[in-house]
C-alpha cells in the first residue's frame, strides 16, 4: 500500500512540476525571465528526477481515478507504468531538459524568454501527460495540447509571416489527422463502451475479441490517420520542413524526438490491437516504407541543414512504424528511443552552428568554418553515425533490430525499402557531415544563393557552456544507448532478436557503401560537390521540389478552399449584407418620409387632437343614440 | 332660462376658445384661449349643478379647483413664455419649430 502510494506521489510530481512552473513563469514572471529560466529548469530537473524514480522502481499495476460515469460509460483518468511509457518517460523528460539548458544559451538574446520557457514546460507537462495516460481519451486530450504547444513554439517569433504560417500549417494537417482519430475514438465507444488502454489491448475482453473485424479495421485505420499527421507521415508529411522555422532547440524536442513520436508511441500503446489486424497492419507497413524512401530522397538535396534533418526525421519515423507494423515492438522502441537522443543531439548541434555562424545553408556552414566549433563537429559526427547506422553507434543496433524483424517475417519487398532508405539515410547523413567538415577550399564566391538563416547570428562566443553542455552529454547518449538494448527489450518484457555478426553484415555493407558514395560526391578533396543525383536532371528536379507534394497541396486543396472561401465572402457580402442592408435603407427612408407628419407647429397638433377626440366623441354620441334609440 | 341656454353659452365659449388657441400665431393670445375654455367648462359644471345636483356645493367645489389650477397654470406658462423670449426673442408660434422630424 505504502509503495502504491509513493509512486503516485511521484508520478503527481513529474507530471505537474512542469505544469506548475509553466503557470508561475506565465502568470507572475512575464518580465523577470532570469527567474522564469529558473523555475522552468526547477521543474524540468524535477520531472527527470521523476521520471527515472519511476523506472528504476519499474511497472506498476495502472492507477486510476474516476472522472465521471454516465450509464455504463466511465471515463477514468490515470497512469499506465508499464515499460514503454516508463522507458519513454524518461527519454522526454532528459531530451527536455537538455534542450532547456541548451535554450539558455540559444535564447539569450531573446526578449520573450519567459514565454519561451513556459511554453517548454506546457510542453512537457502535455507530453508527459499523454505518455503516462491510461485512458485513451485522456491520451487524446493531451495530444491535443501536445499539437496546441508545438503550434505556439513554431509560431513563436510570430512576428515573422513564415512562421505564423508554418505555426498554422502544422496545426491544421496535424488537426486532419486529428479528426480521423477522435471518429475511431468515438468508434471505440460505440462499439466496446471504455477506453482504458489495458482493457482495449485485453486478449481475451478486449476491443479484438469484442467487435467485428471489419470494425476493428475501420478504428485502426482512423487512428492510424491521426499517428499519420503527428507523426508527419505521408501524405500529412508537408507540415514538418516547414515547421522548422521555429527556434532550433525547438525543432529539436518537437519536431524530433518527442512530439512526433507522439504518433509512434501510440502506435506502440496499441501495439497488439494492429497485430491483430492484417489490413491496418499492411497500410501501416506500405505507409510507413513508402515515407521513409520519400522523405529521404528529399534529404538527398535540400541546402538548409534543419531542413535536411526534418526530412530525416520524417523518414526515420517511417521507419519506427515499419518495425511496429512488422510486429516487432522492441524494435520500434528501440529506434524510438535511441532516434530521440541522436536526433536531438543533431539538432542541437545545427543550432549552434546557426547560432554562430548564421546560415542554415550547408556550403556556406562550411565554407565559414563551421568544422573549428569542435564539440559540434564532434557531435555531428556521432550524431550523424548514429542516424546512419555505423556501429557501434545507436543508431546502428536498432536499425538491426528493425531489419532482423522485417527479414524474420518475410516482408521481402519492404526489407528491400528498408535496405534502399538506411542506403539513403547513410548517404545524405554523411553528404550534410562533409558539406560540413570538408568544405570547398577557397571557394568564396557564390554568397548570394545561400538561403537565409532562419534565426541565429548574435555572434558572441561560438559554443556558449550552456549550449555545449547538453551536446556533450547528448553525444554519449547517442554514441552509447545502443548498448541498452537488451535492458529496453527487458523493460518491455521482450527479448530482442538473436544477431549473429553474419545477419549484421548486409545492413553494414549498405551504410558502408552510401558512405562511400557520399564520400565520392562531397568528401574527397577534388569531389565535385554534387550529388549523383544530379546526373538524372528530372529527378533532381522532382527531390529538390518534394516531389510536388506541397506544391500540389498548394494548387488543389488550398486553391479550391480559398476559392469556396472567396465564394462564401461573395454571397455573405453580396447577397446577405447588401440584402439586409437594402431592407435596413427602405426602412429608413420610410421613417424619414414619416417623420414629415412631425411639423413642430404646435397648433398643427392641437388641431389634430381636437380632430381626434371630436371625431371619437361623435362617434361615441352616435353609438350610444343608436343603441339607446 | 334653462340648462340649454347655460350649455349653448359654455359651447359658444368653449369654441372661441379653441379657435384662439388653434389660430392665434402669439403665445400669449394662446394662453388667453387656454383660459376662455376653462371659464366654458366652469360655466357648464355650473350650470349642472343649479339643474340637476341637489348638492349645490359639488360643483363649486370643481370650479374653485379649476380657478385655482389656472392661476397655476397661467404661472407656469408665462414663466415658460419668458424664457422663450429671453432664449429665442420670439413668441410667436411659428417661429418655435425646433422639435420638426
Amino acid at each position: 500500500m505504502l509503495a502504491s502510494v509513493n509512486t503516485l506521489s511521484i508520478v503527481f510530481g513529474t507530471i505537474f512540476a512542469p505544469l506548475a512552473a509553466f503557470l508561475i513563469a506565465i502568470l507572475f514572471l512575464m518580465r523577470s525571465p532570469r527567474l522564469a529560466q529558473a523555475i522552468v529548469l526547477a521543474g524540468a530537473a524535477l520531472s527527470v528526477t521523476g521520471s527515472i524514480a519511476l523506472l528504476l522502481r519499474g511497472p506498476v499495476e495502472p492507477l486510476r481515478f474516476l472522472w465521471f460515469a454516465s450509464g455504463d460509460i466511465q471515463l477514468r483518468f490515470g497512469f499506465l507504468l508499464d515499460g514503454t511509457s516508463l522507458m519513454f518517460g524518461v527519454a522526454v523528460t532528459v531530451i527536455t531538459l537538455c534542450v532547456m539548458v541548451y535554450s539558455l544559451g540559444y535564447m539569450s538574446h531573446d526578449p520573450a524568454k519567459s514565454r519561451y520557457f513556459a511554453l517548454l514546460g506546457f510542453f512537457a507537462w502535455s507530453m508527459l501527460s499523454f505518455v503516462y495516460a491510461v485512458d485513451l481519451l485522456q491520451a487524446f486530450i493531451f495530444w491535443e495540447l501536445i499539437g496546441l504547444s508545438s503550434f505556439f513554439l513554431i509560431g513563436f517569433w510570430y512576428e515573422k509571416p513564415s512562421a505564423a504560417n508554418a505555426a498554422r500549417k502544422a496545426f491544421l494537417m496535424t488537426r486532419i489527422g486529428d479528426v480521423g482519430l477522435f471518429i475511431g475514438i468515438l468508434l471505440i465507444l460505440q462499439y466496446f463502451g471504455d477506453f482504458d488502454i489495458p482493457g482495449l489491448l485485453n486478449a481475451d475482453s478486449g476491443l479484438v475479441s469484442a467487435v467485428a473485424p471489419a470494425t476493428l479495421t475501420a478504428i485502426l485505420l482512423l487512428i492510424f490517420v491521426g499517428i499519420v499527421g503527428k507523426s508527419a507521415q505521408f501524405p500529412l508529411h508537408t507540415w514538418l520542413p516547414d515547421a522548422m522555422e521555429g527556434p532550433t532547440p525547438v525543432s529539436a524536442l518537437l519536431h524530433s524526438a518527442t512530439m512526433v513520436a507522439a504518433g509512434v508511441f501510440l502506435m506502440a500503446r496499441l501495439h497488439p490491437l494492429f497485430m491483430a489486424d492484417e489490413t491496418a497492419r499492411t497500410v501501416v507497413i506500405c505507409v510507413a516504407a513508402f515515407t521513409a524512401l520519400l522523405a529521404a530522397t528529399m534529404a538527398m538535396v535540400d541546402r538548409d541543414i534543419k531542413k535536411v534533418l526534418a526530412y530525416s526525421s520524417i523518414s526515420q519515423l517511417g521507419f519506427m512504424l515499419m518495425a511496429l507494423a512488422a510486429g516487432s515492438l522492441f524494435a520500434g522502441v528501440f529506434h524510438l528511443i535511441t532516434h530521440a537522443f541522436f536526433k536531438a543531439l543533431l539538432f542541437l548541434c545545427s543550432g549552434l552552428y546557426i547560432h554562430h555562424l548564421a546560415t542554415n545553408d550547408l556550403e556556406e556552414i562550411g565554407r565559414r568554418g563551421g568544422r573549428r566549433m569542435r564539440f559540434t563537429t564532434v557531435g555531428l559526427v556521432i550524431g550523424g553515425g548514429a542516424l546512419a547506422g555505423i556501429p557501434p553507434l545507436s543508431g546502428f543496433f536498432s536499425k538491426e533490430e528493425i531489419f532482423a524483424q522485417l527479414g524474420h517475417d518475410g516482408f521481402t519487398l519492404f526489407t528491400g525499402a528498408a535496405f534502399a532508405a538506411a542506403f539513403l539515410t547513410a548517404y545524405y547523413t554523411f553528404r550534410m557531415v562533409f558539406l560540413v567538415v570538408r568544405p570547398a577550399g577557397g571557394d568564396c564566391g557564390d554568397l548570394n544563393d545561400a538561403q537565409p538563416a532562419t534565426d541565429g547570428g548574435h555572434g558572441g562566443r561560438a559554443e556558449p557552456w550552456s549550449m555545449v553542455t547538453p551536446v556533450v552529454f547528448l553525444t554519449f547518449a547517442a554514441a552509447f544507448a545502443g548498448f541498452y538494448g537488451t535492458d529496453i527489450a527487458a523493460g518491455l518484457g521482450l527479448s530482442p532478436a538473436h544477431h549473429t555478426l553474419a545477419s549484421a553484415l548486409p545492413a553494414v555493407g549498405v551504410v558502408l557503401f552510401g558512405v562511400a558514395i557520399a564520400w565520392l560526391d562531397f568528401g574527397r578533396s577534388n569531389a565535385r560537390r554534387r550529388g549523383f543525383i544530379a546526373a538524372v536532371p528530372a529527378l533532381q528536379t522532382l527531390f529538390v521540389n518534394q516531389w510536388f507534394v506541397d506544391a500540389f497541396y498548394r494548387a488543389v486543396v488550398v486553391r479550391s478552399t480559398g476559392a469556396l472561401a472567396t465564394l462564401m465572402h461573395w454571397t455573405e457580402a453580396k447577397v446577405l449584407d447588401s440584402g439586409f442592408d437594402r431592407l435596413a435603407l427602405t426602412i429608413l427612408e420610410w421613417g424619414k418620409r414619416a417623420t414629415r407628419v412631425q411639423s413642430g407647429w404646435v397648433q398643427f397638433y392641437g388641431g389634430c387632437a381636437v380632430l381626434l377626440f371630436g371625431t371619437l366623441a361623435l362617434c361615441l354620441y352616435l353609438d350610444v343614440g343608436i343603441g339607446g334609440g | 332660462m334653462t340648462l340649454q341656454t347655460y350649455l349653448l353659452l359654455g359651447l359658444i365659449l368653449f369654441s372661441l376658445g379653441l379657435y384662439c388657441v388653434l389660430s392665434r400665431r402669439n403665445l400669449i393670445g394662446v394662453l388667453i384661449g387656454v383660459e376662455l375654455m376653462m371659464n366654458a367648462a366652469s360655466l357648464n359644471f355650473m350650470a349642472f349643478n343649479r339643474y340637476s345636483v341637489n348638492d349645490p356645493a359639488t360643483g363649486q367645489v370643481v370650479v374653485l379647483i379649476i380657478i385655482g389650477l389656472a392661476a397655476a397654470e397661467v404661472a407656469i406658462f408665462l414663466s415658460i413664455i419668458l424664457n422663450l423670449y429671453r432664449n429665442r426673442r420670439a413668441i410667436d408660434v411659428e417661429e418655435l419649430r425646433e422639435l420638426r422630424g
